[in-house]
């Protein structure tokens, strides 16, 4: 059974209410919300390489209207956004029905930069033409010093035009009040933005959020390695928190008060003893 | 929770380049001396370690450094 017949039976038998999906436009894929009223639009659902986070389209839509039921297309980040949003009590997991695509546009994705696609095994055409972006964040912490680190974050946080791209587009920035519009924290209407708060504050924020789908970095019109800082985060979080987001429904440990931990307070003096 | 949050900050920090420039320590109203070593200590580290770097750095001279 092809997409189409698939959503097109969702959307008669009465399973959702409307389905977010993709329509081609001008050779271009764009977001597009298939109803029960305008079933002739079907035709036009394609997949594509083109990504949008549709949860966050579901997610507002849900904020207007909470009884209404969702369908979706999700390759696995979407599933993951969904798994954390579900988390989150942003939205119903009974409001919502996934239509399951492959991760990215076969064959094996020219895109495919994702971290859970565990490169090494994933096929023999991964191996051969390898994956871009794909950069380990303990090889930036390995290869560079401090200072080396620091200069190069600072510099790629100048380039920062304060368009909001990367929260407007990601799929688990869903507060009402966003800590980057304060305007004690970050000043407006001056560029380049408060740097490197106005990202520390970002990357803190995506702390056992971050799903991974790095839209941000593709959204990004000053090329900042978003994805790299952000999957550093989750590495943290991961070996920390022992937590990884939207694999299940599991709820993040930032939302947890007092556990009790074995960690031990770092000694004040390694750092310096350690250098010399 | 609150170690462990710190221990996240710290390792962020780490990544950005501001290693060792957050410390954590538990010390009790009644533990006076353990107060003022610690902040001893750590004001000796931070001196040994220089000025904070986003203080000397204007954004202007990074960027066109890295350029």
């Amino acid at each position: 059974m092809t997409i189409i017949n698939q959503v097109e039976q969702l959307i008669t038998q009465n399973k959702v209410d409307i389905f977010l999906g993709y329509k081609a436009l001008d050779g271009h894929l764009i977001p597009h919300g298939f109803t029960r009223d305008n079933l002739d639009e079907l035709k036009d659902l394609q997949i594509g390489e083109n990504r949008y986070s549709l949860e966050k389209i579901a997610t507002h839509l849900t904020e207007k209207h909470p009884d209404i039921k969702i369908g979706i297309i999700a390759r696995d980040c979407n599933q993951r956004a969904l798994n954390l949003l579900y988390t989150w009590n942003q939205l119903n997991p009974e409001r919502i029905e996934t239509v399951n695509v492959n991760c990215c546009p076969s064959p094996l994705k020219p895109h495919g930069d994702c971290s859970y696609l565990e490169p090494k095994q994933s096929g023999a055409f991964k191996k051969e033409h390898g994956i871009d972006f794909n950069i380990d964040p303990d090889s930036l912490t390995e290869s560079y010093n401090n200072n080396e680190r620091f200069s190069r974050w600072m510099y790629e946080f100048g380039k920062c035009i304060k368009c909001y791209g990367c929260r407007n587009i990601c799929p688990v920035c869903f507060c009402t009040e966003c800590s980057l519009e304060h305007s004690s924290l970050i000043e407006p209407g001056t560029l380049p933005a408060d740097i490197p708060i106005f990202h520390l504050v970002r990357a803190t924020h995506m702390a056992g959020r971050c799903i991974d789908c790095g839209l941000c970095e593709d959204a990004c019109p000053s090329h900042i390695p978003l994805r790299l800082l952000y999957r550093e985060v989750n590495e943290i979080v991961s070996s920390v928190f022992d937590y990884r987001p939207g694999d299940g429904m599991e709820k993040s440990p930032f939302t947890i008060i007092g556990d009790k931990v074995v960690l031990e307070p770092k000694p004040m003096d390694a750092i310096i003893q350690g250098k010399k | 929770m609150t170690i462990k949050r710190i221990t996240f900050l710290q390792e962020l920090l780490k990544f950005i380049g501001l290693e060792g420039r957050l410390h954590l320590e538990w010390i009790s109203s009644a533990e006076a001396q353990k107060y003022v070593q610690v902040v001893t200590d750590f004001t000796d580290k931070i001196r040994k370690m220089g000025p904070n770097p986003l203080k000397i750095e204007k954004i202007d001279d990074v960027v066109k450094g890295a350029i």
